[in-house]
């Protein structure tokens, strides 16, 4: 037994915080690519993510190994990312930014009701493999959750092919420069069209990675499950810097820091504010950092 | 209207007569919407109408700062609850604080206001916190500010949440007195949308609109755009306050679940569907909303028609008003009447323009100027 | 003059709106009769005839409430269908209205008045919280409308409505002093007390447990909270094994969508002591989520759910409702949305008539009636149900009967 406050206490805080921030970053990483083409705040993104998992229910239902049906989650998100860029943001692209995030709440009311008519409103049990849900003791009374391993591997591995697909290809490289100028782009020659089809086909797909970890740590499906998770992506894009790949997963890590560790010190009677705090701290950071922990120079201001 | 030559000009002052006439007429038309609706007995009706004003005041005051600055607001939901909270909280009876907050502070425990001073008290209180937040968040550029307002609106419900002598926490405050009625809502919607007309129409309603079209042009003639938004920001709140409050004394029961993201993006939906910027926008926007939304709810638990039947299908109402707002952004960006206003003016010289018209064949090119959604 | 033309289309829509709203123009809203188009969702009446007796049903199955509330509304359209298909009442079929009101309480008030004004209901029975009990309630108790809600469990409800109020379920209190008496003796003086801020069945259950807690005698070690909507756990978790000492037993309030998550995160962080609940935790997805974790799981309910209960009542409904919806009843409330309606037909048997004071008369004499969530009780007294509360332990992968009480002492509401 270890009391509040001793290294060990520290230590296995320390573990959760990376934990959940690993999975807070790869929702994250998802929003801002979509974000950096489009300029989009795609409040849809936690439905892709809830799309992913029913999919990825419904083949464990028909009995599918593992490996397959994570394989489907990763690719049905990615389809029901393009098929949302297709059918509902191709058409106002360019449209005021405001515009596009209402537009991406109304995708995102859409989905869920349609999933509440297709599958029910009520929780559903997933069950994932042992590998994904069995839990460490290392030592003492410490505890790690394989999933939060896999979701640190799978955060790591995530950016890392991310930065190289982004820096060393030349779909990449066309995707980092329709971010920076789509006029520009389209002069060089650049389809926009197609670079932000596949920022939507990656991004979604790193939700259907997310959802994944997400439910193995859960255990339940359900329609609405994908609106916290799109608020903790959103809160951690905009406490890295909106857009940036390394800006998202660091907020998102900064954020799971924040959450634990909140929740892990306050006094009882107080713990409950611990989300004003959070969000009192995202307000606070974009006063004197509009542009994120990680951004460069001053944000535009009046 | 500026680009009115001077003989235009005057043709408008010819035809004051026909406007008086025209305010006459839809006054007393709306004199007697409200009789039959008061005194026609039905209640769902009157209900419709007490939340149809409600939601008016709510949209009105939202495009007031958003549509009129430009500058998107999550949070004004907040708001609402810290108008409806506060003048619940000064309206319940003292023996229902007693046995309700026995943890209410002293001089709020012993007593109990009459309505409007305490409607007006939950205004203003919403008044001073935007007043207090908008200091700083207003200074951010557009999309940070819709970011720090979500915040706010959270941040809200969390305070409301925990602080439970205030609020009983999550759970329900109730035993509030029916105070509200269908008088009181349509006197403060006319109030709200005869304050926001006007303010549109002002100097300062020109200052805020000149800042929002173009920032760095205005400062350049000495807007202080920060100082017009807090004004717009804070006379929003207040009537946002207001309208929770009205809420609060209507419905007599709630938490702080009532007051999140639903409601949001409920106001928004109106105030898009209108066009951000149009006071009569919001009304045509609101009417739609509530009318497509009850008219769907109401198809929910299935249709026959002849031996065709659709079986009950729950959630219909929430997709119909998405794909609505989706068809509007796609369709038509600027909402139904963009930033500009239905004008009695316009369609009186509409009419006597078709009446000329009518008399001299070949003059198509007036009838095009005398749109009845004049351009501002 | 594009404008033009949507002002057209928009007026067109207009018009059509108004006349759906408009009084009696609504599919729902038509006078009974042969011509009157019949709701799907109102059982067909086979074997009675006569005009239906219709009973509203509103119920939140959009939105945030829908995964409780829907079970609820399955039940107490299967009882509506039962008693149809058994004859009805007084010779009468019974319509079941059942509305959604998307979670929202303006909605549940202007429905519920609707159903009152327009579709001239009899009586009210849904919702399974209280801020819709108490937005739509005060609108029946003004019409003399009998109201029982399916599973709100404040026992504060009927002083704040009025006495057209009826509970199908216990109250908090006697669940949570159930819970607090039963652990105190079973595994000792000390426990750890988590619930979920964000809703109020969880904070009225956690509140009442630790009034009836301490009163025996008992310590609170720790107290902690989580918002609903939180998933992960990890940080209370780390608290609770940073005690000096591991308390008696381990109290947790929460909601059914959440039982299943937190049993499991806790137990695989090595923490398995007894978890003692109230009714949020009568759900499948607590063996189904938590699995081998669920074991030495304690918790206050109506009564035992499963298919081979020794009870035939519950038998049959389990049974009846997994033929209907192709699963197990998916929480308690499906039970009480299921019981409320065969109180509410009982009642109107035995009033002889569809009068609102009748009713509720009727309702106040019912004595030892046999329902699945237990044995109902009401007077002009009291109408929450005096019902013994049952407290089932999982063990073997099972729901097991631990113990069948009635609370020693029941903190006022």
């Amino acid at each position: 037994m270890h009391a509040v406050g001793s290294l060990e206490f520290w230590i296995q805080q320390l573990i959760n915080a990376l934990g959940l921030g690993s999975q807070y970053a790869l929702m994250a990483v998802g929003l801002a690519m979509v974000f950096a083409v489009m300029r989009l705040i795609n409040f849809a993104h936690g439905t892709v993510m809830m799309g992913g998992a029913y999919i990825g229910l419904l083949l464990l239902q028909r009995g599918l190994p593992f490996p397959l049906v994570a394989a489907g989650t990763i690719l049905g998100a990615a389809a029901l990312g393009v098929l949302m860029e297709r059918i509902a943001y191709r058409p106002i692209r360019g449209a005021p930014d405001v515009a596009l995030l209402l537009n991406s709440f109304a995708v995102a009311v859409f989905l869920e009701n349609i999933a509440v008519l297709l599958f029910s409103p009520r929780s559903r049990p997933f069950p994932m493999p042992a590998l994904l849900t069995q839990v460490f003791h290392p030592w003492g009374d410490l505890f790690i959750p394989s999933i939060h391993l896999w979701a640190f591997g799978g955060a790591l591995l995530a950016l890392g092919g991310l930065a190289f697909f982004v820096t060393r290809t030349r779909i990449g490289l066309a995707m980092r420069a329709a971010a920076e100028n789509p006029t520009a782009a389209q002069l060089m020659g650049i389809e926009v069209g197609k670079v932000t089809l596949l920022a939507f086909a990656i991004g979604s797909a790193m939700a259907g990675l997310a959802v994944l970890f997400w439910v193995a740590h859960i255990g339940t499906v359900q329609p609405g499950m994908g609106f916290e998770p799109v608020l903790k992506a959103f809160v951690a894009c905009v406490i890295g810097g909106f857009g940036t790949i390394p800006g998202a997963v660091l907020g998102g890590y900064l954020l799971g820091a924040l959450e634990i560790f909140l929740q892990g010190l306050l006094p009882s009677a107080v713990v409950g504010y611990r989300d004003a705090l959070v969000y009192a701290v995202l307000i606070f950071l974009l006063l004197v950092r509009p542009g994120g922990v990680l951004g460069h120079g001053e944000a535009e201001r009046i | 209207m500026e680009k009115r030559s001077g003989s235009e000009m005057k043709a408008i002052s010819v035809r004051q007569g026909w406007l008086w006439l025209g305010r006459g007429l839809g006054g007393l038309l709306l004199l007697g919407l409200y009789l039959v609706i008061e005194r026609g007995g039905n209640a769902y009706l009157q209900r419709l109408s007490v939340l149809f004003l409600i939601n008016l005041m709510l949209v009105v005051s939202l495009n007031l700062f958003t549509g009129f600055t430009g500058v998107f607001s999550l949070g004004h939901i907040g708001f609402m609850a810290l108008g409806a909270y506060t003048s619940a909280i000064l309206t319940l009876p003292v023996t229902a604080k007693a046995a309700n907050l026995p943890d209410l502070p002293a001089p709020l425990a012993s007593v109990a206001l009459p309505f409007l001073p305490a409607l007006l008290l939950g205004g203003l209180f919403a008044a001073l916190v935007a007043g207090l937040i908008g200091i700083p968040i207003l200074r951010l550029s557009g999309h940070f500010v819709a970011v720090a307002t979500l915040g706010f609106l959270i941040i809200t419900r969390v305070v409301l949440i925990n602080a439970e002598a205030f609020t009983r926490g999550t759970r329900t405050f109730a035993g509030v007195p029916p105070y509200t009625t269908l008088s009181w809502a349509a006197l403060w919607a006319a109030l709200n949308v005869y304050i926001a007309w006007r303010l549109k129409h002002s100097t300062l309603g020109l200052q805020i609109l000149a800042a929002r079209d173009d920032p760095w042009g205005a400062q350049g003639v000495g807007v202080a755009i920060g100082r017009v938004r807090l004004i717009a920001f804070g006379i929003s709140a207040f009537f946002t306050g207001v309208a929770g409050g009205l809420w609060a004394h209507f419905l007599t029961a709630f938490s702080p679940n009532a007051f999140y993201f639903s409601k949001t993006f409920e106001i928004i939906v109106m105030m898009i569907v209108g066009g951000m910027g149009s006071i009569t926008g919001s009304i045509v926007g609101t009417l739609l909303v509530m009318s497509v939304t009850e008219l769907l709810r109401n198809l929910e638990p299935g249709v026959t028609v002849g031996t065709f039947s659709i079986g009950p299908l729950y959630g219909l109402s929430q997709i119909g008003l998405a794909v609505l707002l989706i068809f509007l952004t796609a369709f038509r960006r600027q909402g139904l009447l963009g930033d500009r206003e239905f004008r009695l003016e316009a369609l009186i010289e509409r009419t006597e323009d078709w009446i000329r018209e009518f008399r001299v064949p070949w003059k198509a090119s007036s009838v095009r100027e005398a749109d009845p959604f004049m351009r501002r | 003059m594009r404008p033009l033309r949507w002002f057209g289309v928009l007026f067109l829509i207009l018009i059509l709106a108004a006349a759906a709203c408009a009084p009696g123009a609504a599919p729902t809203a038509a006078p009974t009769g042969p011509a009157a188009p019949a709701s799907p969702t109102a059982a067909p009446a086979t074997p009675a005839g006569g005009a239906p007796i219709r009973i509203g049903a509103p119920f939140n199955l959009t939105g945030g409430m829908a995964s409780i509330d829907v079970p609820a509304a399955n039940g107490a359209r299967l009882a509506a269908e039962e008693i149809n298909a058994a004859g009805g009442v007084l010779g009468r079929p019974i319509e079941l209205l059942i509305r959604d009101t998307k979670t929202d309480p303006a909605t549940a008030a202007t429905v519920v008045t609707q159903l009152i004004e327009q579709d001239k209901v009899v009586a009210v029975i849904g919702f399974n919280d209280s801020d819709y009990v108490l937005a739509a309630g005060p609108i029946c108790q003004r019409a003399g409308v009998p109201f029982i809600t399916v599973g709100a469990t404040s026992p504060r409800l009927p002083g704040q409505v009025g006495d057209m109020l009826f509970l199908a379920p216990f109250g908090d209190n006697v669940q949570a002093a159930v819970g607090a008496e039963f652990a105190f003796e079973k595994f000792g003086k000390t426990a750890y007390l988590l619930w979920d801020k964000g809703a109020e069945y969880t904070t009225v259950l956690a509140k009442y447990f630790k009034e009836r807690f301490t009163e025996l005698g008992g310590t609170i070690v720790l107290e902690d909270t989580y918002q609903s909507g939180d998933k992960d756990f990890s940080a209370q978790i780390a608290k609770v094994k940073a005690l000096p000492q591991q308390p008696a037993f381990y109290y947790i309030s929460a909601l059914p969508d959440d039982v299943g998550t937190i049993v499991k995160q806790f137990r695989n962080a090595g923490i398995n002591g007894p978890i003692v609940g109230g009714d949020g935790y009568d759900t499948p997805l607590l063996l189904q989520v938590a699995g081998p974790a669920a074991e030495n799981v304690f918790f206050t309910t109506h009564s035992l759910l499963t298919a081979d209960s020794p009870n035939e009542r519950v038998r049959k409904f389990v049974a009846a409702y997994k033929q209907k919806y192709g699963t197990e009843p998916e929480a308690v409330f499906a039970a009480l949305g299921y019981d409320t309606v065969y109180v509410l037909a009982e009642a109107i048997r035995r009033a002889g008539s569809t009068d609102g004071q009748a009713i509720k008369k009727a309702l106040e004499s019912i004595r030892d009636f046999p329902a699945v969530t237990g044995v109902i009780n009401y007077s002009p007294q009291s109408h929450i149900p005096q019902k013994g509360v049952t407290v089932i332990e999982v063990k073997g992968g099972k729901f097991t009967l631990a113990a069948e009480r009635v609370p020693q002492k029941v903190p006022a509401p």
